[in-house]
């Protein structure tokens, strides 16, 4: 395809695109446009203030339930962090006293059982 | 909003000789809360902002949406802009990235719809003539930006420095976006070509 060839083809090829992109021309056409567009901006802002009210509105709401969230948290922690130290405890703590008279008794041995009950009559 | 500031027969559309002045005090009561500043605002510029969104899109009834949706987006930014700025500039640039945005939401449809099917190019059946056809869908075989470039440029004379501000991109690649869509253009078309 030579340049020459282009170029008039170029031509042709604007004058369909100017064809297939060409505005309305009538002046209702784009009366009836403004009316349209400024409905849809009305109806937008309107949408808008109708949604700004409901985050007002919801907004002492909002707070209140971040801090009994808040709260609710602190209590959690601290409620582990006891759970965590007893057991802790627990851990830590000597044997329970009530073992001991029966871990004392295997100590002793059978003769000086013996002279214990003999003692005690 | 503010109670209205002025009678709408106040703004009318400015004269390229009225300048930017009458503009910007049209802009400057608008965001002052008159409705009929920015319904002014509207009728100065829906053609343009039409073309615009129109060249981005595949259909005139996306290119009405994607106006209506960019002065809605105007309008809820008009408290920012600063009245000492080209307003056509600002505005150009909300319309562009509303007609993207529309493209892009179209394009998540189009492949939650038919997961199976290749995308259609959009036909209108009112159209006719074989060009006018396979143009249409060769256009489709562009890019986004390589389609709102070329329309831009061939069909509403926009320069390249107009069509990168309002695209966001720098003006070279507006060029080079403009050669490589004609290059398309021109395979895609060739046999059409021969042909006549």
């Amino acid at each position: 395809m030579t340049d020459e060839r282009w170029t008039s083809g170029d031509a042709e090829l604007t004058s369909a695109l100017r064809a297939l992109y060409a505005a309305p021309t009538e002046e209702s056409y784009w009366d009836a446009l403004e009316s349209r567009i400024l409905a849809h901006v009305t109806r937008g802002d309107d949408s808008d203030s109708w949604w700004s009210e409901v985050v007002e509105m919801a907004r002492p709401g909002l707070a209140a339930a971040a801090a009994l969230i808040f709260a609710a948290s602190l209590a959690l922690v601290h409620s582990r962090q006891i759970e965590v130290s007893s057991a802790y405890a627990l851990v830590i703590s000597p044997t329970p006293a009530t073992i001991e008279p029966a871990t004392r008794a295997a100590a002793i041995g059978d003769g000086d059982a013996a002279i214990h009950v003999l003692i005690s009559r | 909003m503010l109670a209205t500031t002025a009678p709408l027969s106040s703004y009318t559309v400015p004269s390229p000789a009225e300048g930017l002045t009458t503009e910007r005090a049209i802009v400057i009561a608008a965001q002052r809360g008159s409705d009929d500043a920015f319904s002014a605002l509207v009728r100065i510029h829906q053609r343009r902002a039409y073309a615009i969104v129109r060249a981005i899109v595949l259909s005139h009834e996306d290119a009405e949406d994607a106006v209506q949706e960019g002065f809605l987006h105007a309008h809820r930014a008009l408290d920012r802009f600063r009245p000492d700025q080209p307003f056509g500039a600002w505005l150009y640039r909300i319309m562009a990235n509303a007609a993207l945005d529309l493209v892009r939401r179209r394009k998540v449809r189009v492949a939650e719809e038919l997961p199976e099917t290749i995308p259609m190019p959009f036909r209108d059946p009112a159209e006719s003539g074989e060009l006018r056809e396979r143009l249409q869908e060769a256009l489709t075989h562009l890019t986004d930006r390589q389609r709102a470039v070329i329309v831009m440029h061939d069909v509403e004379g926009f320069t390249h420095g107009e069509i990168g501000r309002t695209l966001g991109i720098p003006e070279g690649t507006a060029r080079s976006d403009l050669h490589h869509a004609r290059a398309a253009l021109r395979r895609l078309l060739q046999n059409l070509r021969s042909k006549s």
